[in-house]
């Protein structure tokens, strides 16, 4: 079990130690179920933390604006950043020290383990309890969760209500941490890509049907692009815009710039953006399943990126996140690479 | 009668080699089908997914990488690192359901002129009975 005492109190130890710059972790929202992402300067501030199934979130993704605002800064704090991760986050910093976007003397990871669980799918909730409203998740003795309802609690097994991600994890600990709170437990995954297996079963027609159908739907708000701690680019080819236009930039050079994707929400600009973040992800991406929670019309963004994580661990023996001294996926090669689809 | 489909399609060749061996295929006099747009890149691992993404976007029918055979890259390694990218980008527009066959990859050397023209034959041959590529082309 994972007592939240201990994370508390090595919380309230570095802050006291002035080893962190501040924590980044997750507290109680005033609204819904789903906590809110916490940054704590004050020792004092620390009974604010908490952890159960609904915290969903990649908090790492705030080590992005943190470097961001700390290039800013002309006489910046080098103190490391404290940061609350569960496993898959944890991978997610793996693969921000192997592309050296931070370095490890720039976070201190309080690693948690997701023990036998893991975090809560909303959606799966809310049909589960049919209608009710649960007040509060916790984790239960034994793989279950412990659902507050306005009726009082219930149990729920696990894999009921788990997200579909966590039903495919392949490492509930951190593997990356300066603490662990909670044990290194090893549950065994039958097939980590069970989920893709009902849209690659289907012949290549009703697979175009099915993608054209999902990513017709895209309104190109770019909150899974928002979400992502991978997609730190400070220009992005998805919006034009962006690219760093002054007010002294002439209108000719605006004019040559290449325009790859139109914006409007089209479906065949819609599948360039989409196969441009599915690529740009290819070995980078840890399923923490964020793109798919924030996406506004459902769609099924993380079939894209799990698709080519199955690629990667097939042809290629590759798995992000794992170790950061190797090199990356495409920034690397073996001489025995498939090559059978080569005239 | 209706006229043939001809299929468009947009060939990205290696400086070094492909392109060469294009050459080649011209200044030989072989003949080969017209439906191809050469479009000559410093190397196959310069050719970013984007290019073929944005190809397809803008009406091609079909797309071709072509570069060096394995140990032959003019920059030692670029051709390994495209054929990991191609790998990927390949499997990724076939899991979207668009026909595998629409998208090939091919190792040329400047010497080999007339597997070029073959590769382009075959292409061709295989291009047709698909018809028009309409899944991935902008519509506006």
């Amino acid at each position: 079990m994972v007592n939240l005492e201990e994370l508390k109190k090595e919380a309230r130890q570095i802050l006291k130690e002035g080893k962190v710059k501040y924590i980044i972790g997750f507290q109680r929202s005033s609204n819904g179920l789903l906590p809110v992402p916490a940054f704590i300067k004050n020792p004092e501030d620390v009974e604010k933390l908490v952890w159960d199934p609904t915290c969903v979130y990649n908090l790492t993704l705030f080590l992005r604006d943190e470097k961001r605002k700390k290039a800013k800064e002309k006489e910046p704090d080098e103190r490391p950043v404290g940061i609350v991760v569960k496993g898959c986050d944890s991978r997610a910093i793996n693969v921000l020290l192997q592309e050296e976007f931070i370095k490890r003397e720039d976070v201190y990871v309080l690693g948690i383990s997701c023990e036998n669980t893991g975090v809560l799918d909303e959606k799966k909730l809310a049909k589960k309890l049919k209608g009710k409203k649960a007040k509060k998740v916790e984790f239960g003795a034994k793989d279950d969760f412990v659902v507050t309802t306005e009726d009082g609690k219930i149990k729920i097994a696990a894999q009921e209500v788990l997200a579909e991600r966590c039903l495919e994890c392949k490492a509930h600990f951190p593997v990356v941490y300066d603490v662990l709170i909670g044990e290194k437990t090893k549950r065994n995954v039958e097939n980590p890509f069970k989920s893709l297996e009902k849209i690659e079963s289907l012949p290549p027609k009703e697979r175009w049907k099915f993608w054209k159908e999902q990513i017709d739907k895209c309104i190109r708000c770019y909150a899974c692009r928002s979400v992502c701690p991978m997609c730190y680019c400070d220009e992005c080819v998805a919006d034009t815009i962006n690219f760093v236009v002054t007010p002294d930039t002439p209108a000719e050079e605006k004019a040559q710039k290449i325009k790859w994707l139109e914006k409007s929400p089209v479906s065949s600009e819609n599948f360039v953006y989409h196969f441009v973040r599915a690529i740009h992800l290819a070995g980078r991406c840890i399923d923490c399943g964020e793109c798919e929670r924030v996406c506004p019309l459902d769609i099924p963004v993380r079939f894209l990126n799990k698709k080519l994580e199955k690629e990667a661990k097939e042809l290629f023996d590759y798995e992000a996140g794992f170790d950061p001294d190797k090199p990356s996926l495409v920034s690397s090669f073996k001489d025995d690479d498939p090559e059978d689809f080569i005239r | 009668m209706a006229e043939e489909f001809e299929p468009k399609i947009v060939a990205f060749l290696c400086k070094w080699c492909s392109s060469a061996g294009s050459d080649l295929a011209g200044v030989s006099r072989m003949e080969y089908p017209p439906n191809v747009i050469p479009i000559t890149v410093m190397c196959s691992g310069s050719v970013s997914p984007l290019y073929i993404f944005s190809a397809f976007n803008k009406g091609a029918d079909g797309v071709l990488v072509s570069g060096c055979h394995p140990g032959d890259c003019h920059y030692i390694k670029g051709n390994f690192y495209a054929r990991r990218r191609i790998a990927l980008v390949k499997k990724l527009l076939e899991y979207v359901g668009l026909e595998p066959e629409r998208f090939q990859m091919s190792w040329i050397s400047a010497a080999e002129g007339v597997k070029y023209t073959q590769v382009i034959k075959d292409f061709v041959q295989e291009l047709k009975p698909l018809g028009p590529q309409k899944k991935l082309r902008r519509t506006q």
